[in-house]
């Protein structure tokens, strides 16, 4: 519902959304953070790109959220910020996961860590609602949905399967 | 509620907190037991009026779309358009609309009204933003029950740091009251991305600037002088140096918005100063696209980025002010654009003649920029009544103060060149024999301004786009109310 309009004080040249910063040009020297939202099953998903990043030699650290149904505490973002210089946020298949990792890879960026989030294609709609109502330009990659039901392997297959588009969107295009 | 569809000939707006409505309402009453069809609208508590089969209006729409000012008001619609008013209790012009000639009998002849709730302060605004046409063109962002509109408006990209006042339709309508000109006239192309700026764009800057709409014209003619191809705006907000705009503000106006020229003066506090001249920033930011790290390439940048705007004190009719000096009448409201940074400090509690005061202000102003440099920045002396008090009784006025301060900073070329004294900066080598001023003789400006107590005066170093003597200067605009 539709409680209040604030009116546009810049020029309207541009999007209304805030374009989100521009990942480095490699990963050399460079760490990911893998972030777990906390969701059922996202570690079997996430366990393989950390695989597939070391395969490429680019280094990571995991950390995890407490809860989906939440942003990320305080803490958590402030360590990330600390820590690394690329964020990649998996896995949502929910609104409140789709809802809270957006805003959390908004906050991330606008501590200086660029980043993507992954989610089912189920949420496509929803991320870029949200990413619309907070006016940021996100970046995102969708896997398959339903993603609860499906076999380890599957998921880690959905993992290889958008490999090549996460690096993509985690550094900047030459 | 569709009032203007209404098929009653009758309408009487009325509120509880009126004694005038109250006295009225056994009249209403009778009339109503008659049955005169007169419709009841009430503004607060309708159960008060309880008897008379009143209308809820504690949304203010009817009061607002018939456009009531005083309660009671009596209308009378007679076909399209043609309508009749009474305001307050006259016992004739009742008599008159009504057609009833013993109409309250036991009351006197007349009794003005109250006002209306719909003309409260603040709240008509808000009636015109909710059910009038404010005609407001930019686009709109749409907030949700949930979401914190401070919040937004950072999110947004909208403020300097600082929270913004939310830009709604109803403060943009108010705003623009402010004003005679149209909301959709073009006031020119900010830089550094040469948007044009429409005088409701440049409201809805003010608003978020937390500015009083009877700032607005003082904001505009801000924005005018910044727009000024001489004033260099475009390069004064890309530059790697430290500088922005610093207001002057001069003439009666002043006074009338409440702005500071006293106790500190170059400080916070005072609701004008600070946000007129934040709100010229904020429309550089947000419509020209003036964002630090982006087009804003500061090394420093300055505490002048968020505001730095001031009035200077006319209240000694010895000095002649800023504005007068740069050719505009006495009592003319203006505002004066510097290209400055922030304030050097200048300290001198042991001069006691216009001569020992002069070397001694000379003496600071030749650090302006850098020692050695010289017709390379402009400079703005922002002078202490104590200050010029020493002038004053010595009977030293404006032009005799500037003149002998530029004298005392000629220098002769020899010790200013580049690698004189063993400091590569320094003026151009070929100017060695030359004798030569700090400042041109137009750069130096001096405004009268701070609290009475104190032997300090300020100093802010001006751009360094000041070197193109004749390419880059202040400027100064009339402020049209």
């Amino acid at each position: 519902m539709i409680a209040s309009v604030l009116r546009d004080p810049t020029a309207e040249t541009t999007q209304l959304k805030r374009n989100r910063l521009a990942p480095p040009a490699s990963l050399d020297g460079k760490v990911v953070a893998l972030m777990d939202i906390g969701k059922m099953r996202g570690d079997e998903f996430i366990d393989r790109l950390e695989q597939l990043f070391k395969m490429k030699n680019i280094a990571t650290k995991r950390y995890k959220k407490p809860t989906n149904t939440r942003t990320a505490p305080t803490e958590l973002v402030q360590k990330i910020v600390q820590e690394t210089d690329v964020v990649v946020i998996a896995l949502s298949d929910c609104g409140s996961c789709t809802s809270c990792s957006t805003h959390d890879l908004n906050d991330l960026d606008h501590l200086g860590i660029p980043g993507v989030s992954i989610l089912t294609e189920e949420f496509r709609e929803a991320f870029n609602g949200q990413c619309e109502k907070i006016g940021f330009d996100g970046a995102s990659i969708f896997t398959p949905h339903p993603m609860q039901n499906k076999t380890t392997q599957e998921l880690h297959d959905f993992a290889d399967g958008i490999l090549e588009e996460l690096l993509a969107k985690i550094t900047q295009p030459v | 509620m569709a009032v203007a569809n209404s098929n009653n000939d009758l309408l009487l707006f009325l509120k509880q907190d009126c004694e005038t409505c109250q006295l009225v309402k056994p009249v209403v009453d009778d009339l109503k037991k008659k049955g005169v069809d007169i419709e009841v609208y009430v503004q607060d508590y309708p159960d008060y009026y309880e008897e008379l089969s009143p209308n809820d209006d504690t949304s203010l729409e009817a009061s607002f779309n018939w456009n009531v000012e005083t309660t009671p008001t009596l209308i009378q619609t007679s076909g399209k358009g043609s309508t009749l008013r009474v305001e307050g209790w006259d016992k004739k012009g009742w008599q008159d609309v009504l057609g009833v000639e013993d109409l309250g009998e036991n009351l006197p002849d007349f009794r003005p009204g109250c006002g209306s709730k719909s003309r409260e302060p603040g709240v008509y605004e808000n009636l015109m933003a909710t059910y009038g046409d404010v005609g407001i063109q930019s686009r709109g962002i749409e907030l949700g029950n949930w979401d914190d509109d401070m919040e937004i408006c950072y999110e947004r990209g909208w403020t300097d740091g600082l929270p913004v006042t939310p830009p709604t339709d109803a403060r943009i309508w108010r705003m623009l009251q402010g004003t005679n000109r149209k909301p959709d006239e073009v006031i020119g192309k900010v830089p550094p991305n040469l948007a044009p700026i429409t005088v409701e764009k440049a409201a809805i800057n003010a608003v978020l600037a937390g500015c009083k709409p009877e700032y607005f014209p003082v904001v505009i003619a801000a924005l005018e002088a910044a727009l000024d191809p001489v004033f260099t705006m475009h390069g004064l907000l890309c530059t790697t140096c430290f500088s922005s705009p610093i207001i002057v503000i001069n003439g009666p106006i002043a006074k009338s918005i409440g702005m500071n020229w006293g106790m500190n003066v170059l400080g916070q506090g005072n609701r004008a100063n600070a946000t007129i001249g934040r709100a010229l920033q904020l429309i550089i930011r947000n419509v020209g696209g003036g964002v630090p790290g982006d087009l804003d390439r500061s090394t420093f940048g300055g505490p002048g980025k968020y505001t730095f705007c001031f009035a200077e004190d006319e209240t000694d009719d010895s000095w002649e002010s800023l504005s007068v000096t740069r050719g505009f009448e006495k009592g003319e409201n203006t505002v004066t654009l510097f290209q400055g940074d922030g304030i050097q400090g200048f300290i001198d509690q042991r001069s006691q003649t216009p001569e020992q005061i002069t070397k001694s202000l000379a003496s600071s102003l030749l650090a302006v920029g850098h020692p050695k440099l010289a017709e390379f920045t402009n400079a703005m002396l922002v002078l202490s009544p104590e200050h010029y008090e020493i002038y004053k009784k010595e009977g030293w006025d404006r032009n005799k103060i500037t003149e002998a301060l530029h004298k005392e900073m000629i220098r002769p070329g020899s010790e200013l060149i580049q690698g004189a004294g063993g400091i590569g900066e320094g003026i151009d080598t070929s100017r060695a024999d030359e004798m030569v001023n700090k400042f041109w003789l137009e750069g130096l400006l001096i405004v009268r301004a701070g609290g009475k107590a104190g032997l300090y005066s300020a100093i802010c170093a001006g751009w360094t786009g000041g070197r193109f003597r004749h390419e880059s200067k202040p400027v100064t605009k009339k402020i049209t109310l």
